[in-house]
């Protein structure tokens, strides 16, 4: 079995005060991912390094990493795909905690401002509120927006996010796309609370259209255009609000 | 209570040249500079018609300089490029429906190639009728 060099950044507060850069030697093979390659490492040469990982099957969302300035989710890249080293860091414009662990505390409080539930308080699909009826809704609705649905809250667009990078108060993609998905919801009633936090500046208005967050999406949610759908949205809200006075 | 131990790097003013994606993106955001160039031509072209004779002759003379030509042919092929780019994202912004039906994006992006083209044969028509 051939090897690769994994070069990990590694940053141990406790014994080291600044990131500095580990090399590893990792056998693999085509099916080896790049999760492998930490558990390998993990398992047989330092176990002291420390990354997040659950489902192996990009679902849950927790194994993203930088690999070669790029945001990956772990399990879903090999080591095949790479020439060279492979170098590995933890996501990009989040704080670094330990190792490959950042906090995602940023992540979720943009999340948390955009409501991204259902919110029906016009009491429209269920006259009787007792009633143990399900919500209506058509494959056409749907469809509307059943593309945008997919995020697995991974944070990969966050870290592909040059705006959220250079100001991490910007709402970011994932949250704008989830209140877009939301909006576009025939069972939803939601949208008038949402704009509000589309309208800022921090929001929908800060995104230049890089799309470095579609590109790397690993369930092809196209966040990018979620939130350049919110733009337009946002522009008509606006419009709105002014003839109405 | 635990000290702060988070690191966190700050994103440098020469971030988009740390990822080929980045420096593409600001290739199709640089596409504006020559553009400005050329629109400062057409203005001064204008104030020059308005000064006189003299004024346009020798704007006319400028605007046959080798270098103005190549600023202005760079504009004209950045133009190009990024509408290229503006093409393609245009049916991810805006999706049309008819009939209920999502308009395919290759679709709509040929239509505005072709609205470009009309542009481009009006002009022509509209400048070899003043000759």
């Amino acid at each position: 079995m051939t090897t690769k060099t994994l070069s990990i950044q590694r940053y141990l507060p406790e014994q080291v005060s600044a990131p500095y850069w580990q090399d590893f030697d990792v056998p693999f093979d085509d099916s080896t991912s790049i999760l492998d390659a930490l558990n390998y490492v993990k398992e047989e040469l330092d176990s002291s390094l420390t990354y997040r990982w659950s489902c192996r099957m990009a679902i849950c969302g927790s194994c993203g990493v930088m690999v070669n300035k790029t945001p990956k989710l772990g399990c879903n890249s090999f080591l095949r795909e790479y020439e060279g080293p492979v170098k590995i860091a933890p996501l990009a414009h989040f704080p670094v905690e330990k190792d490959l662990i950042v906090d995602m505390e940023p992540f979720l409080d943009h999340l948390v401002a955009v409501q991204p539930y259902l919110i029906d308080d016009s009491g429209l699909t269920n006259d009787d509120k007792e009633s143990t009826e399900t919500y209506k809704q058509t494959p056409a609705q749907m469809e509307k927006y059943k593309q945008f649905a997919g995020c697995i809250n991974c944070g990969l667009c966050y870290s592909a996010c040059p705006q959220f990078g250079l100001n991490p108060e910007f709402l970011g993609p994932a949250a704008l796309t989830l209140a877009h998905r939301y909006n576009l919801d025939s069972r939803d009633q939601g949208k008038k609370q949402r704009m509000p936090q589309m309208n800022r500046e921090e929001g929908v208005w800060s995104c230049t259209f890089v799309g470095f967050c579609s590109a790397v999406c690993p369930k092809n949610v196209d966040p990018a255009a979620a939130v350049n759908q919110g733009k337009v949205e946002s522009a008509k809200d606006m419009l709105i609000s002014i003839f109405k006075g | 209570m635990a000290k702060q131990t988070s690191y966190f790097p700050e994103l440098k003013r020469n971030w988009w040249l740390k990822h080929p994606y980045f420096v593409k993106y600001m290739a199709r955001e640089a596409t504006v500079l020559p553009l400005v160039f050329f629109l400062v031509c057409l203005l001064v072209g204008l104030f020059s018609l308005l000064q006189g004779a003299e004024s346009w002759q020798g704007w006319l003379t400028f605007m046959q300089n080798p270098l103005v030509i190549a600023l202005n042919a760079l504009a004209f092929i950045a133009s190009l490029f990024h509408a290229w780019t503006f093409f393609q994202l245009f049916p991810r912004v805006m999706p049309l429906r008819v009939g209920g039906r999502l308009l395919p994006a290759n679709l709509m992006v040929l239509g505005q190639w072709l609205g470009v083209v009309v542009v481009m044969v009006l002009a022509a028509w509209i400048f070899m009728r003043s000759l």
